[in-house]
């Protein structure tokens, strides 16, 4: 299997971009990238189970450099719901920075 | 007769948490060498890094690895891996499966519980608990990191032989993983390789407070140990040290307890005496009339 990656080559540092994180979770599930809609739900829609949830977070708190609270995890439900995290996720620490 | 550990290596699963992080920190203390493999968010990183810097403490090489141990991915990065640090030292002297993810809910539905368990989520308790024993012993072998002397421990339960509402997808992963200890004991016997399965008692472990239905539980087993006292993960961690200290394979095949006879301990019979009864001189068990 091979990773993919979500940095910016120009920069190194992770950017952000929806496509390219359909790709990473379509990889992660083993699905085709066409089935991750932005509203499929996980779940539901995708039969996630809680250890590839775990892998979905894992993931992507090394791509993206970020930290999840136990407490936004609820929001990785979807394609969208993942990328509305995350763009505020790496907004804050942007701001922090 | 006995041997020595130091300088030998370990693989634990599942080494960061409960019973698998307490057999990394014993064998560290006895001179083995461990690679870990654990599944953690971010949130426990510092934690992690506290272990392994104990572990170091004592001497010993450690390579911790954050990864799901139960997908073939994880396997075909992490062995060449273990090949490299270990191969020319002996390969796996001890491996260790003590991966505790599951899904807790009951069969069918239950109050409290609204939706029961899914194929898919007794599908992926059975592979992660019980079937990546095998995965793991397969890629090992064939990469020749296992030999004659080498241990295999799989973490088994009394959930085995005792059901809770939420348990049974783990109980079954359980009765699998000791069927796969005993067909693995048989398959390795010709090598020299000795594989059980330890049932530890009831042990206050972050897996264990997962259990939602654990607080009864705990309490009772509390009392109904003989000891008078929980399992501690260092139990554990101290008998795979005995254990493993002989090249010898012949303890094989078996599910040991390692719970201090709690098994055994009739519910209620072994805690503190009930006031008020039971003279000094003892009962004598009357064969006819009363």
């Amino acid at each position: 299997m091979t990773e993919t990656t979500v940095s910016n080559p120009a920069t190194g540092t992770p950017s952000l971009d929806k496509e390219g994180l359909r790709v990473l979770v379509a990889e992660i599930l083993d699905l085709d990238v066409a089935e991750v809609t932005d509203d499929a739900h996980f779940v539901d829609d995708l039969d996630v189970d809680s250890l590839m949830a775990l892998e979905i977070t894992v993931r992507l708190e090394r791509e993206y450099a970020v930290r999840m609270a136990e407490s936004e995890l609820v929001a990785i439900t979807s394609l969208q719901g993942t990328y509305d995290l995350l763009e505020r996720k790496l907004k804050e620490k942007g701001q922090a920075a | 007769m006995l041997k020595s550990l130091e300088g030998s290596w370990c693989l634990v699963l599942g080494a960061s948490s409960g019973i698998g992080r307490a057999i990394s920190l014993g064998l560290a203390r006895e001179g083995v060498n461990v690679v870990g493999v654990h599944f953690d968010t971010a949130a426990r990183d510092e934690e992690v890094a506290a272990l392994v810097d104990e572990i170091r403490g004592y001497g010993v090489q450690a390579s911790f690895h954050n990864a799901n141990a139960a997908s073939r991915a994880t396997r075909d990065r992490l062995v060449p891996e273990i090949a490299e640090l270990t191969g020319s030292t002996g390969g796996i002297g001890i491996l260790v499966h003590s991966l505790a993810f599951g899904t807790l809910v009951p069969f069918l539905p239950r109050e409290g519980w609204e939706r029961p368990i899914t194929s898919r989520q007794l599908e992926m308790t059975l592979d992660v608990m019980a079937h990546s024993l095998v995965y793991w012993t397969q890629d090992l072998h064939r990469a020749g990191l296992l030999r004659s002397g080498s241990k295999i421990y799989a973490m088994t339960s009394a959930g085995v032989v005792q059901a809770l509402p939420s348990y049974g997808a783990v109980s079954a992963a359980k009765s699998a993983l000791e069927a796969h200890v005993r067909q693995l004991a048989c398959e390795l016997a010709p090598q020299g390789i000795a594989v059980n399965a330890l049932r530890a008692g009831v042990t206050l472990t972050p897996a264990l407070q997962a259990i939602p239905e654990h607080a009864d539980y705990v309490a009772r087993a509390a009392v109904n140990n003989p000891h008078s006292r929980l399992t501690r993960p260092d139990d554990v961690a101290e008998a795979v040290a005995v254990l493993s200290r002989t090249d010898s394979s012949w303890i094989s095949g078996n599910t040991i307890g390692v719970d201090g006879a709690e098994l055994h301990a009739a519910a209620g019979a072994w805690g503190p005496a009930p006031t008020g009864t039971a003279g000094t001189t003892g009962n004598e068990l009357k064969g006819e009339g009363r």
